[in-house]
């Protein structure tokens, strides 16, 4: 018998044992349900979206209708010299993640830029899905620009998980915030392994 | 005295530091009352997290065939492994199949249970943590000290002289944490750029759409597959859970409960290895999970999401230290999983408890971790492991509370102990007075005091 035909044969054993009901002959616990959850929703859930975006080490700023986001970015970051993105709107990109050789030649990139789908009020991740060959780039960059729909703001975790979505990549993180880490005496530093600062910039509504 | 109260006394002889321990737990316990009283569903979070896990692990088979169908549908390879040494052989032949020399690896209490570290060095394999606390500590060739901060053990002047003898920092005598960090993220980035392979742990695994979802503040995880060519993902059974619903629950509450935080700043979701790496792997490890299961009095200890938060809240946990517990998971649910896994070794633990419950009253899936510990200790005799005086001692007692007028008469004869000099009460041949003083006895006992207010 493989591992895995004795591994499901020893628990359905185990719960046949300890959790069948004889009288109704159902076995184990029912799967509660989790549509009463009041879960917290906000007033003004863009507002306290980048509340605690910057509460939790990030930065948000409002772009303008029709306002350059290369000359934005470049504001934001003057020293950065080598920026990393596969969007057609970033002509100041001197790397693409799609067509670079490997993962490891996005090392040393200043800034990334990445777009995410939306954003949670309730702890301020924002949903990003890799839309670049090597998803790298949002993570081995020193700094991190995320370009956000100011419309695309959800209340909580539970709106967020019935809204994301996958393509064919097969991967996708929440990001809230910069790198962190606390493990040197429990002091809080900003940038450990991955982004060591992440702006927010909203885009306004269509 | 106890294994548990013997390493405890060591941690106890620096004060200093074991005020400090004492305060920075109860600093994160803290930030998680406020973390939790800033969601009014905070408890029906709760109840739901209990809820689901109920019925997820009774009705594990189900969901793990569920998951590994639906991970290979995804294009992972799915393993299982029966128990540490399986898993362990796995993994090193999943390693040499695609000649990797050198992983790096993300944080995983799974690795630390299997001892796959020493498993893989020793076949050949160059293994580095890139969770710096782990990091840390492997550097100085120690175990964790706490499942979510596993270099608390140590202050930053250890910290500062470990990376100074490790060539990590160069500035001799800089010791402030930031400095600190960023020596260690620049050695770190040399790793993930030149490892084979990358492995991650799972916080969860997901039933529905076989993802496998990790959560860190640092993005090791996500470093760590983002640049190797390989990513295995290494799964106790129990992390399995049925859908995205049910992991909106635990997300909310995994780093609320743990550190205090509204998120961890990752919450990666993988289902396949990216474009430019191999074929991805993902190893479902048993290792007596599936039997614990069974065990009527103890297998809610399979809900635990290993958020730590038991362990910051106890009383015992905090005064006497990770190392002081034999079981490589520290604190209440710690003393609770030795006990699952070994009774003989781990039994020394038990007495690290005061019953308090206050793990219990703020666990987020509500696991009995208090009220098992108190059943583990009825079951020392079993063990061989219970403390004999004490044994002898209490069959007097329950001889004397059996008898009244056996008892009437030892009551009202108790004070005249407090007449006893000290040497003979506080005597080793006393065992509870180890560790405090003895008490004072009432000249009048209370049955006595309770009559004379009933006749007022």
């Amino acid at each position: 018998m493989s591992t895995k035909e004795d591994i499901l044969k020893r628990i359905r054993a185990n719960i046949g044992e300890r959790f069948s009901d004889g009288q109704s002959g159902k076995t184990g616990y029912d799967m509660p349900d989790l549509s009463d959850i009041k879960a917290i929703c906000y007033d003004n859930p863009l507002q306290q979206f980048a509340d605690m975006s910057e509460k939790v080490g990030g930065k948000v700023i409002e772009a303008k209708v029709g306002e350059d986001l290369n000359a934005l970015i470049k504001k934001l970051y003057p020293d950065a010299h080598e920026i990393a993105s596969n969007l057609p709107e970033i002509s100041i990109a001197t790397r693409n993640p799609d067509t670079v050789e490997s993962a490891q030649a996005l090392n040393g990139t200043d800034v990334g830029v990445v777009r995410g789908m939306f954003g949670v009020a309730e702890n301020g991740c924002i949903w990003i899905p890799q839309t670049m060959k090597e998803k790298a780039v949002c993570f081995i960059s020193e700094n991190l620009v995320i370009l956000l729909p100011k419309n695309q703001i959800v209340n909580n975790m539970h709106e967020a998980y019935k809204r994301i979505e996958f393509n064919d990549y097969g991967y996708g993180t929440f990001i809230s915030g910069p790198s962190k880490t606390a493990d040197i005496a429990q002091v809080l530093v900003m940038g450990a392994q991955a982004a060591r600062s992440v702006t927010v910039v909203l885009l306004p509504e269509n | 005295m106890t294994q548990h109260s013997k390493a405890a006394k060591k941690f106890l002889e620096n004060q200093d530091y074991a005020k400090w321990h004492d305060n920075t737990f109860w600093a994160v316990r803290s930030k998680r009352d406020t973390m939790a009283m800033g969601l009014d569903e905070w408890e029906q979070l709760r109840e739901k997290a209990s809820a689901i896990k109920q019925h997820t692990i009774t009705h594990l088979d189900e969901y793990l065939e569920q998951f590994s169908n639906n991970a290979e549908k995804n294009g992972a390879m799915v393993h299982w492994a029966k128990d540490a040494q399986e898993f362990n052989e796995i993994v090193y032949s999943i390693l040499k199949e695609y000649g990797v020399k050198k992983m790096v690896k993300s944080k995983s209490m799974l690795t630390e249970e299997c001892e796959m570290n020493p498993y893989l060095e020793a076949h050949g394999i160059e293994v580095v943590e890139t969770d710096l606390g782990e990091r840390i500590i492997q550097l100085k060739g120690q175990k964790p000290s706490h499942i979510v901060m596993p270099a608390i053990h140590l202050n930053h002047d250890d910290v500062g002289e470990l990376f100074e003898e490790k060539g990590i920092s160069d500035e001799k005598g800089n010791h402030d944490p930031t400095y600190l960090t960023y020596k260690a993220r620049l050695s770190l980035r040399n790793e993930f750029l030149t490892a084979d392979a990358g492995m991650t742990g799972a916080n969860f695994g997901i039933a529905e759409t076989g993802d496998i979802v990790v959560c860190t503040n640092e993005g090791n995880a996500d470093m760590s597959t983002s640049c190797p060519k390989l990513h295995i993902a290494a799964i106790g059974l129990e992390k399995v859970i049925p859908n995205y619903d049910c992991l909106a629950v635990f997300q909310r509450m995994l780093c609320r409960a743990g550190t205090g935080q509204p998120t961890t700043t990752y919450t990666s979701h993988f289902r396949k290895a990216r474009p430019t790496a191999s074929q991805m792997h993902i190893v479902l490890v048993d290792n007596g999970r599936s039997e614990w299961i069974g065990n009527p009095e103890h297998w809610e200890s399979l809900k635990c999401i290993r958020c730590g938060s038991c362990m910051n809240t106890c009383p015992v946990y905090r005064r006497s230290g990770g190392y002081s517990y034999s079981y490589f998971i520290p604190g209440p649910i710690g003393i609770n999983l030795g006990m699952l896994r070994n009774p003989n070794k781990h039994s020394g633990n038990v007495s690290a408890c005061t019953l308090c419950l206050s793990c219990q009253s703020l666990c987020p899936v509500k696991i009995d971790l208090g009220d098992q510990i108190y059943k583990w200790r009825q079951q020392l005799d079993e063990f061989g492991t219970a403390n004999k005086e004490k044994e002898l001692m209490c069959k007097g007692m329950s001889f004397v509370y059996g008898h009244e007028s056996i008892y009437n008469a030892v009551t009202n004869m108790a004070h005249m102990a407090n007449w006893l000099p000290p040497f003979i009460m506080n005597s080793s041949l006393n065992p509870w007075a180890t560790g405090h003083e003895m008490m004072k006895f009432p000249k009048k006992p209370f049955h006595t005091l309770f009559k004379e207010i009933d006749k007022k």
